[in-house]
């Protein structure tokens, strides 16, 4: 079975009844291994459609859980029941609840580090009173403001005004969380997570590979959230320094957010501030401050210091980069594409109105980005299938559409592994016009290759 | 992927039921057992089919049964119309399946357990009616006709559902604005099996409520039936679990009612 990964939480949603030894054959430790693997915070089973389970069902998914949890650190457990079935597993698992329970998918992605939507207002109840602590703090270490009712009394005559809330939390339990480096994209900045004590292990949890070719696709801001971060050490200090180093290569910032400096020698500070990297109190100092961002670089590719061409190992794959997009583009849209040409060329846009774009990089035994140019009308239609509607939303449309992107990425992935080409993709990135386009490509020579569907003008750009 | 041409051209080249399965029906409609099991005993392929039906644990026979007219008969008019029905639904069937991880045995054996329980249901239920135990016979057609229309585009449906919770029923019905149960029918309609069947069948999709109440409560006991089924642990590995979406709380109020006539604890 595969996962649907939505706000970096990996879901199985199995369907019918789990009474017996059904749970290897829904799910095996390969399948999510390989969703672990696609850096999600959380793997979860969703028990929306399961209309009866019993301990014998469940008991496989626990046993994968736990391998899972202590060798990628991921929150792992259930979620998507009702209070009958959170009381089920409670009794199943009285002494032994070491995985998670969310009683809805939204409620998971509070406590994910992924989610990029803070602020709400929660109110929230556990019978446990530690429970109700840790999930407090969790809550407000992600940015949101947890309100918690100390009795049943005072939750449901609370929870009767509903519009106060964004979100009301019962039902669910906070097993081992993870406490891995995250990452997610806000706008153009990548904000990475970092908790506890960083020391020389910082170099492992870091995926360096994942961090370079975000540098190399065109983010500039790299945001390190580091609220829970109790102390850092002298090897923790040189990792942040160099990887400050390689960044001003880019014209890249890092910046630190929410780090204290009770337990960490304030030498450090301003070692790291020498090496140039910026400390904020607040997320919003920056993400709502425009002026500052693009300052930062956020909204703005600055020169990249080693300007690289395509090369002839990227050009003879390109018909394979091509075939991906075409096909996906042509199963959302149930519409045959035509290639009008092919040139070489830095990226030309004829009519820049009305359009928006979205990037993939990828990055292993080759290496490069692919960049999609979409009239709004094809970008519309090609999301239609993903929303079952159709939306003027443009945010919603990127978002989508990013969803899009990663499935040609995915595409690409699969065609090049036939060839015996292996690559990983990076997350996918959104434009809402073509000038942030612009920004990112300057005079960058690439691929491009014009296409039509149905008359509308599509434009893929292959670079490096 | 799948264009309104794709399924256009599906339909067309569906052949008309066989003489042979047509006059079979005939008399078992007339009510004579006899002469249907002579003219089904002209067709060696079903005659092998109904062996290997009727022959499986799941029907409970304690000696195993050769010849059609004792199969005929074991089976009685709706029993044996039900068998022949599920027979012609596996001439849709691929030599080969590839997006589901099937054989002929385990699509035999998925017909079978289908087939028994839902007479078990329809006892339960009070009702005793041939076209009505004959309609579980077209449930899983749609399987066929899913892996008709996806087979080609298996990679690409795997990378769709890798970021949006999506069945085939509703891709489907997002590119075409027609739904597997909808080209169930139009071969119903084409083999001219009885309307009934085809109306029971649409509301086992779970999501096409019917305005006939008993239609629509047999659907329900169809779509949990389904489910039941699609949860074993041989057909979960075939990739039929998600095939379509499970409508939870379509078949709420007739679950406990199951449950225990299936004895589930």
């Amino acid at each position: 079975m595969r996962a649907v990964i939505r706000n970096g939480i990996g879901i199985f949603t199995p369907q019918g009844f789990l009474d017996g030894n059904q749970g290897t054959s829904f799910l095996s430790v390969e399948d999510i291994e390989l969703t672990a693997k696609l850096n999600v915070d959380m793997i979860l089973v969703s028990l929306k459609k399961v209309v009866f389970f019993n301990r014998n069902g469940l008991d496989p998914f626990v046993k994968m859980f736990l391998k899972v949890r202590l060798a990628h650190h991921t929150i792992v457990g259930f979620c998507d029941y009702d209070s009958k079935k959170f009381d089920a597993i409670c009794k199943f698992y009285k002494n032994n609840l070491t995985f998670s329970l969310f009683n809805t998918e939204e409620t998971a992605t509070l406590f994910a580090l992924s989610y990029k939507n803070k602020n709400k207002n929660i109110l929230l109840f556990n019978d446990d009173k530690s429970q109700r602590a840790a999930m407090a703090i969790e809550l407000h270490d992600n940015g949101h403001n947890p309100i918690i009712a100390q009795t049943k009394e005072e939750f449901l005559a609370k929870s009767a005004n509903k519009d106060a809330y964004d979100v009301i939390i019962q039902d669910t339990y906070l097993g081992h969380m993870g406490h891995k480096i995250a990452s997610r994209v806000t706008g153009n900045a990548i904000i990475y997570t970092v908790s506890s004590f960083l020391d020389a292990e910082i170099g492992n949890s870091f995926n360096i590979t994942y961090h370079n070719n975000s540098l190399n696709v065109g983010f500039r801001l790299f945001i390190f959230d580091a609220y829970k971060v109790v102390s850092m050490n002298v090897h923790a200090l040189n990792f942040f320094s160099k990887l400050s180093s390689s960044a001003a290569e880019y014209n890249a910032t890092i910046c630190f957010v929410g780090m204290t400096f009770e337990k960490t020698p304030q030498t450090f500070k301003e070692t790291l501030e020498d090496a140039g990297i910026m400390f904020y109190e607040q997320m919003d100092d920056i993400l709502l401050n425009k002026e500052l961002l693009a300052e930062l670089g956020a909204s703005s590719a600055a020169t990249v210091k080693n300007k690289r061409v395509i090369n002839k190992g990227t050009v003879t794959e390109l018909p394979n980069f091509i075939d991906a997009t075409v096909a996906t583009i042509e199963m959302m849209t149930n519409s045959k594409a035509i290639k009008e040409s092919v040139q070489i060329t830095s990226i030309q846009v004829a009519n820049k109105t009305d359009k928006i774009a979205s990037s993939i990089g990828f990055y292993g035994d080759m290496d490069g980005m692919i960049i999609l140019v979409f009239p709004k009308e094809i970008a519309k239609k090609s999301c239609e299938l993903l929303i079952g509607d159709t939306t003027d939303d443009t945010e919603l449309i990127l978002d989508t559409l990013a969803e899009l992107v990663n499935i040609v990425g995915g595409k690409i992935k699969t065609l090049l592994s036939d060839h015996n080409i292996h690559v990983d993709i990076t997350l996918p990135r959104t434009y809402p016009d073509i000038e942030s386009l612009l920004e990112i490509t300057q005079d960058r020579k690439g691929v491009q290759v014009d296409l039509s569907f149905d008359n509308d003008k599509f434009l893929f750009f292959l670079t490096r | 992927m799948i264009t309104q041409e794709k399924i256009d051209f599906y339909i067309n080249k569906i052949p008309p039921a066989p003489i042979i399965l047509r006059e079979t029906i005939i008399l078992l409609n007339a009510g004579d057992l006899n002469k249907a099991a002579k003219v089904a005993q002209k067709d060696p392929a079903l005659n092998a089919y109904l062996k290997n039906l009727v022959n499986k644990p799941i029907f409970g026979f304690k000696s195993e049964v050769h010849e059609m007219s004792q199969i005929f008969g074991i089976l009685g008019i709706s029993g044996s119309q039900q068998a022949v029905y599920n027979y012609m639904i596996t001439l849709l069937s691929p030599a080969k399946w590839h997006l589901f991880k099937l054989k002929a045995s385990t699509f035999y054996e998925l017909q079978a357990k289908l087939s028994k329980r839902w007479i078990d249901i329809l006892k339960h239920l009070n009702i005793n009616d041939k076209d009505t135990q004959s309609a579980i016979t077209l449930l899983p057609a749609s399987i066929i006709v899913s892996e008709a229309l996806f087979c080609d585009a298996k990679e690409d449906v795997n990378l769709l559902r890798s970021v949006h919770s999506l069945d085939f029923n509703t891709i489907l019905m997002r590119l075409c604005h027609v739904d597997l149960f909808d080209i169930c029918q139009l071969i119903a309609s084409k083999w001219e099996m009885p309307e009934k069947i085809s109306l029971i069948l649409q509301a086992s999709s779970g999501i096409k409520p019917q305005q006939d109440e008993q239609i629509n409560t047999l659907g329900k006991w169809m779509h949990l039936l389904l489910f039941y089924e699609l949860s074993q642990p041989l057909f979960i590995e075939a990739g039929l679990n998600d095939f379509i979406d499970f409508q939870i709380e379509y078949v709420s109020d007739i679950y406990e009612d199951f449950a225990q006539l299936m004895d589930i604890a």
